[in-house]
């Protein structure tokens, strides 16, 4: 039940109005939001990646300019041109990634920007840890002032951010994610701290997905969907159930025409996939599952939930702790990649800026990345560069890369024609594994379908696809079958995606259901393990 | 960005760069010009910037006027042989992304081991120096392996390691010469006297040009030159080189191997620096005596920051720190301003080209204009 205003602006803290964002690429992160904030109560701000919400809090912290739409604190309407300026107003916020300086030691990172100096020109260190450990104790946050940033476990540092936060006036902190890198027990801690935070009349946004967390801590918890609020509600008052109908869901229901899958031979095959990550938290939890000659199978699920750690094991970016997988019978698991490609394999990367493009080379240079050292591109010593500016331009045509000339810098295009770029390399050659990682993510609707369809048609022809994506849409829409991952697990399986609901989704993605094993065991169709 | 907007950034950027240079020289010869009235600085500066900035090509006396003269320019012409080589070999490593330092020592001991061919191993002219040089070039190239494996295998800095492998170098051979190699008839520590089959032959004749050892090394210079440029624009290495410079992650994920492709390109930057030694050493001198780091490396390091790591480009820029050397050496001789003049030069347009943040902002603007023209064109597109 969506919350009524019940009193005047007073009461409100922080209020935006309006918000629209607009990027300078053209994306709207925020359209007409509204946001408020209650003196003393722990707000959740809940939605999917590329939701809004980190776009929403960074205006409110100064670090993005809202295109249109107003922001008030304590009643007064101001403009949030800088961080300092938020500071200043009592806003602070503890980032996921931390901002900490690694080698300086607690007390030196809680003061940096507003060091105590002793006679004006020397650090004065015993100030800095006096400093530290009397906010420390205020607020019952315990941290080891002289201890080096580098050496302390990630809940002491998130502590520190707490307290650089509070230390530099905060009355309102926005808290991104704060339990994403914690352990269980140190979410605990942390729980506890944030109670007493709000008791001393502290007001806190606390951004997650986790729907048991947000019932346990949260007063009341606003949902985006696509850059739009989807309502304010008391967290007493609305169920589980009715988030998660809220946070996952789509616009519209696109139908793209696909006949249906023939499945051939397994191509890839994975078994009890294990990854500790760095962090000693478990990121993938016995995963097992088969892809087949000309079927989709999708990976849904919230990111995060581990599809990123699956994708960088099959393509060697890592090394799972336990498990193992085959492409056609050959093991891949700690090859090197121009192995892994022999073997037919194609990699979509989910950070396309990172690993699909060299971004200061050219369109050609980029799409012959994967077959330079092939005898058609080469003559002698040199290369033939008839035969490569025959492929640059057959593929930029093939794949409507929306360019200049094939020399153009791929920094240059669109982020669109980027991905075109990048899937023009992976789908043409001759792959029979395509591994596609969030392949339409922040990319405009033509591309988006272009590059769906291409999907399709590969698959049709007898390509084996993983589709990895967070977007509902993508995901239903192109998955023949298809498994949902949380927490590091596979929470469930269809063998086919129609009748499939966006409730039913939801309750899997976020952890409200799970299938029993054997039923997840249907996915293994080579059943000899 | 647009190819044509890229070049213009390119050349302003560098004109500016050495507009501000020239303006900072000008300041510093004024400061330390002789006279003693105002109007006496002005003229002595005046005339030294006059010796700096045509002095190099043009010969100027009151009687005769200014007047070309060919052998100045092909004075320039053989100063740029050895800092061509060290021009490539920089902007092969760098391209890389591999910041190795080590053409400084690596042209010493090409130099060196030449040298040492020239004057203990006896073969037929032509064949002679042509051996010399290309082993000269190797032995160098396998001393590259060191910082380039210890990159690869174990993450240890290749600069640092290339820097100090520069010293170890000078002060090995330093000791070599001292103990063992020195000729004890000469008054200096110095070779014996390299035997005349070795010897790289002026294309000029020398008694028209005297003074000038412009010979056959520059020919072969600028064909390494070439090579070079095919090699990195028209090979599968040098493609692979170049895509690990700007994104090894990228590299790596399309099937590069990036290891190998780095250890090569610092191998061969170490064969082309040392190959580099060993045509000075045998084109311009007749016995080996150099007893410090000869420089070569340092310059090949701001010639290819001037290239932008092009190998076409490393010509221009060669001339470009030749021509500049020539002109101060000329208003040290003339005008009375100190010869080190050239090292603050040098220095300043170092800071501005290697400065990675400068004209950033220049950039931006013709970026996002770029982007912005895009954008609205796109837009017409979808309404027509």
């Amino acid at each position: 039940m969506p919350d009524e205003k019940t009193s005047g602006p007073g009461e409100y803290v922080v209020q935006m109005k309006q918000i629209t964002k607009i990027y300078a690429n053209g994306a709207a992160a925020n359209r007409g939001v509204d946001f408020n904030l209650r003196r003393g109560e722990i707000h959740a701000l809940m939605g999917e990646n590329g939701a809004g919400k980190s776009t929403l809090m960074k205006m409110l912290f100064g670090l993005e300019q809202p295109t249109s739409g107003e922001i008030f604190v304590n009643g007064e309407k101001l403009v949030l041109s800088s961080p300092s300026v938020a500071i200043a107003h009592g806003i602070g916020m503890v980032h996921q990634h931390f901002m900490l300086v690694p080698s300086l030691s607690v007390a030196e990172n809680m003061v940096l920007g507003m060091v105590p100096h002793k006679s004006g020109i020397f650090i004065d260190k015993a100030k800095a840890v006096e400093l530290t450990r009397a906010y420390s104790e205020k607020f019952n946050l315990h941290v080891e002032p002289e201890a080096k940033v580098m050496d302390i476990p990630v809940g002491m540092k998130q502590k520190v951010e707490i307290l650089k936060a509070l230390m530099r006036g905060a009355r309102i902190l926005i808290m991104d994610e704060p339990t994403a890198v914690l352990t269980t027990q140190e979410t605990a801690e942390l729980f506890v701290e944030l109670k007493n935070l709000k008791k001393q009349g502290y007001t806190i946004v606390f951004i997650s997905h986790k729907l048991n967390e947000i019932m346990e801590i949260t007063d009341r918890l606003t949902i985006m969907r696509k850059g739009k609020s989807m309502g304010v509600y008391n967290t007493k008052d609305v169920t589980k159930e009715e988030i998660s109908r809220l946070m996952v869901g789509r616009d519209v229901v696109l139908s793209l025409q696909k006949d249906k899958a023939v499945p051939g031979d397994t191509v890839l095959r994975v078994r009890h996939l294990e990854y500790i990550n760095e962090w000693n938290k478990k990121m993938l939890n016995d995963i097992s599952f088969d892809v087949r000659r000309g079927e989709i199978l999708g990976i849904a699920g919230v990111e995060g939930n581990g599809q990123k750690e699956l994708v960088d094991m099959l393509f060697n970016f890592n090394t799972p702790n336990a498990g193992s997988a085959s492409v056609n019978g050959k093991s891949i698991l700690g090859l090197p990649q121009q192995k892994i490609r022999e073997l037919g394999v194609a990699l979509v990367p989910e950070d396309r800026m990172l690993y699909g493009i060299a971004s200061g080379a050219s369109i050609e240079e980029n799409v012959i990345s994967d077959r330079s050292g092939e005898k058609r591109f080469n003559k002698g010593p040199l290369f033939n560069m008839k035969a490569i500016h025959a492929e640059a331009d057959r593929l930029i045509k093939e794949y409507t890369v929306l360019c200049k000339s094939r020399s153009q810098q791929v920094g240059m295009l669109s982020g669109g024609n980027i991905q075109k770029v990048v899937v023009a390399r992976e789908f043409s050659n001759h792959p029979i594994l395509i591994l596609a990682d969030q392949p339409t993510r922040g990319i405009d609707v033509g591309a988006t379908e272009f590059i769906r369809k291409k999907l399709v048609e590969l698959s049709r022809s007898g390509i084996a696809v993983l589709l990895v994506s967070a977007d509902l849409n993508e995901v239903m829409e192109l998955s023949d079958s298809l498994i949902v991952m949380h927490n590091g697990s596979i929470a469930a399986y269809f063998e086919d995606t129609a009748g499939l609901t966006d409730e039913i989704m939801g309750e899997y993605m976020l952890g409200l259901k799970k299938q029993s094993v054997e039923e997840v065991r249907r996915v293994c169709h080579d059943q000899e393990t | 960005m647009t190819r044509k907007r890229e070049i213009r950034f390119i050349i302003i950027r560098s004109l500016v760069a050495i507009c501000i240079a020239l303006l900072v020289a000008t300041l510093l010869i004024f400061i330390s010009a002789g006279g003693d009235t105002f109007h006496e600085k002005l003229e002595a500066t005046g005339e030294a910037l006059r010796q700096m900035l045509i002095g190099p090509l043009f010969r100027m006396s009151k009687k005769k006027g200014t007047s070309f003269e060919l052998k100045r320019l092909a004075d320039i012409l053989a100063a740029m042989i050895p800092t061509i080589f060290t021009g490539l070999s920089v902007c092969i490593m760098f391209s890389a992304n591999q910041f190795n330092l080590g053409a400084e020592g690596g042209i010493m001991l090409g130099a060196f081991v030449s040298a040492m061919v020239a004057i203990y191993v006896p073969m037929p002219a032509g064949l002679h120096a042509v051996v010399a040089v290309l082993i000269g070039g190797a032995v160098v190239a396998i001393l590259m392996l060191l910082p380039a494996l210890l990159k690869t295998k174990l993450s240890v800095s290749e600069m640092v390691c290339s820097l100090m492998l520069n010293y170890i170098i000078m002060y090995v051979i330093k000791f070599l010469m001292n103990t063992y190699l020195a000729d004890k008839s000469r008054g200096q520590i110095m070779s014996y006297p390299f035997r005349e089959t070795s010897a790289i032959a002026p294309i000029v004749n020398n008694t028209t040009f005297s003074g000038a050892k412009l010979t056959w090394g520059f020919v072969v210079a600028i064909v390494a030159v070439i090579l070079c440029g095919l090699f990195m624009y028209r090979s599968r290495w040098g493609y692979a080189i170049r895509m690990i410079g700007i994104n090894q992650a990228f590299a790596g994920y399309s099937g590069m191997k990036v290891g190998s492709v780095i250890v090569l390109s610092q191998v061969l930057g170490g064969f082309l620096a040392g190959a580099g030694g060993g045509v000075e050493m045998l084109g311009r001198y007749t016995s080996f005596s150099w007893s410090a780091l000869p420089g070569y490396g340092w310059t090949g390091i701001t010639i290819a920051i001037l290239a932008s790591n092009n190998p076409y480009m490393v010509p221009l820029a060669a001339f470009f720190m030749a021509y500049l050397s020539k002109g101060c050496d000329l208003m040290a001789t003339y005008a009375k301003v100190p010869a080190q003049l050239i090292d603050i030069i040098q220095g300043v347009i170092f800071l501005f080209f290697a400065a990675e943040q400068f004209l950033a902002k220049y950039r931006q603007k013709l970026v996002v204009k770029s982007a912005e023209e895009e954008i609205a064109r796109l837009n017409l597109n979808k309404e027509g």
